[in-house]
């Protein structure tokens, strides 16, 4: 079944090790299997399980972090205002179905992703921020890790559209 | 294990010289406006080139979170970080800076505070007197310096602080001088005490203090009291998750081989001050050679970076 949805890059951020601030670029290189150019993961620099894992570059959507500062009505108690990158994922989507894309490939500007897993949210971040309900704001909507198949630059405004898996 | 703390690539907003060789920097964030909260007694990591991490206490209002200010001592026999700070460092510049922690927090439950501070030891004690005058309560700050012309940040603090709450001590001014002895003989019902300064002010304040109430005495070094007679043994450690084994040579640290071994750790100072690389221990006979643990946590927590054991000790891991 063709997909229908067309979304856009709002945000790109990387982060040179583990616990350091993410930086916003307005250009970035991605490099297939690996990562994004400077950033913990491609470095491996990073925090993350010694499973074996595929996150080369991980995606969140900007939905999700407007209904976090709202207090969305689904999570009573939980509202949160993270500062641009705080979420510590690397792009920052708006329109893009990311829970239904494990497996599915997309586009961004000339770079091709295939969705690996869902992203599952970690105590480190909540740790890092000092923000006690993070975990459970971000629960089953945190993002999607994914591999890189085709490298290239992306900027944010780039349009994000699905493929024929 | 602590938790990590956000690093931030923080800008140089000014800097200051004051007595006693002292640079006090004002760091701002460029995007933050607002800084994450600290209070009293907390300090940051500094993150220098060449992977030096140096920790300093922040001496500025808690309420004032558009900025961080710290007080940086040059010490030219130090490990390199000071010198490098007050040699290199211009407005302008960045450089990353840790979120803060405080292991060197007031304790709201005592009705008086008494703190001690020895030299650059002020730094932490500025923020404490500016809390305590906030909020009103009980204090007297007692600053010790070699003389007046060398007393960091006095002129601040003889602005803010009324004369009851603010004795001074020059060694060169015999009126002033006072034996800490002295001072700490009688323990006041309810009264805290806290102390920072160099290792021989720390020496003589824990010397004059042992009669005090343990759980009332609070301290920060700036780096661990020196053992020359120390001989570091070969110690096992046991995993208390795994059962795993692990030996540690007599010149190798507990947190190298932890690492080795693929457990995660966190670390920063190194050197024992800065509590990052803290865990638990469960049973055996840990010896203590940081400069954190309060004498109530060395009794259940274990500073992996510096401290050693007899035979064998199982860590909460
Ligand atoms: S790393 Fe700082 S106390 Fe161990």
């Amino acid at each position: 079944m063709a997909q229908s949805w067309s979304g856009e890059l709002l945000h790109i951020h990387i982060a040179p090790a583990a616990s350091y601030e993410m930086e916003e670029l307005a250009e970035a290189r991605l490099i297939a299997g690996k990562g994004i150019e400077g950033d913990r993961y491609f470095l491996g620099t990073g925090t993350y399980s010694p499973k074996p894992d595929v996150r080369d570059v991980t995606l969140i959507e900007t939905e999700v972090l407007e209904q976090l500062a709202a207090g969305e009505p689904k999570m009573p108690g939980i509202k949160l205002d993270l500062a641009p990158g705080d979420h510590r994922r690397n792009l920052t989507t708006r329109g893009v179905p990311l829970n239904h894309l494990v497996g599915q490939r997309f586009r961004i500007g000339e770079t091709v992703l295939r969705g690996a897993r869902l992203n599952f949210p970690c105590k480190y971040i909540e740790e890092l921020l000092g923000m006690p309900r993070l975990f459970d704001g971000l629960l089953n909507r945190s993002g999607l890790n994914c591999a890189i198949e085709v490298g290239g630059i992306i900027r944010p405004g780039d349009r994000i559209v699905p493929m024929e898996s | 294990m602590a938790s990590p703390r956000l690093i931030m690539k923080m800008k140089v907003a000014s800097l200051r010289s004051e007595a006693g060789d002292v640079s006090v920097v004002e760091f701002r964030h460029p995007r933050r406006p607002q800084l994450p909260p600290f209070e009293a007694g907390s300090h940051v990591d500094i993150h220098m080139p060449g992977g030096k991490v140096r920790q300093y206490s922040l001496m500025g209002d808690p309420a004032d979170l558009s900025r961080y200010l710290i007080g940086v001592k040059r010490e030219e026999a130090g490990r390199g970080g000071s010198a490098w700070l007050h040699a290199n460092l211009k407005v302008g510049d960045e450089l990353a800076v840790s979120a803060p922690r405080n292991h060197f927090r007031l304790h709201n439950e005592a009705q008086a505070h008494l703190l001690l501070g020895g030299g650059i030891g002020i730094t932490p004690m500025i923020a404490m007197a500016r809390a305590l005058k906030a909020q009103g309560k009980a204090f007297v700050l007692h600053f010790f310096a070699r003389s007046r012309m060398m007393a960091p940040m006095l002129a601040d603090l003889e602005t803010e602080l009324p004369a009851d709450h603010l004795v001074l001590h020059f060694d060169d001014d015999p009126a002033t001088v006072v034996d800490l002895a002295e001072l700490l003989k009688e323990q006041k019902d309810g009264t805290h005490l806290y102390y920072c300064g160099p290792p021989g002010f720390m020496a003589w304040a824990r010397a004059s203090s042992t009669h005090w109430k343990p759980d009332t005495v609070h301290f920060e070094a700036f780096q661990p009291e020196e053992d020359p007679n120390f001989v570091p043994q070969a110690f096992t450690i046991q995993l208390r998750s795994t059962g795993q084994e692990l030996n540690v040579p007599a010149d190798t640290s507990a947190l190298t081989m932890l690492r080795a071994a693929g457990v995660l750790l966190f670390s920063s100072c190194e050197n024992g001050v800065c509590g990052s690389c803290e865990c638990g221990f469960v049973t055996g006979e840990p010896i203590h050679r940081d400069a954190v643990l309060s004498p109530e946590a060395k009794t259940r927590r274990f500073i992996s970076c510096v401290s050693r054991a007899k035979g064998r000790i199982v860590l909460d891991l």
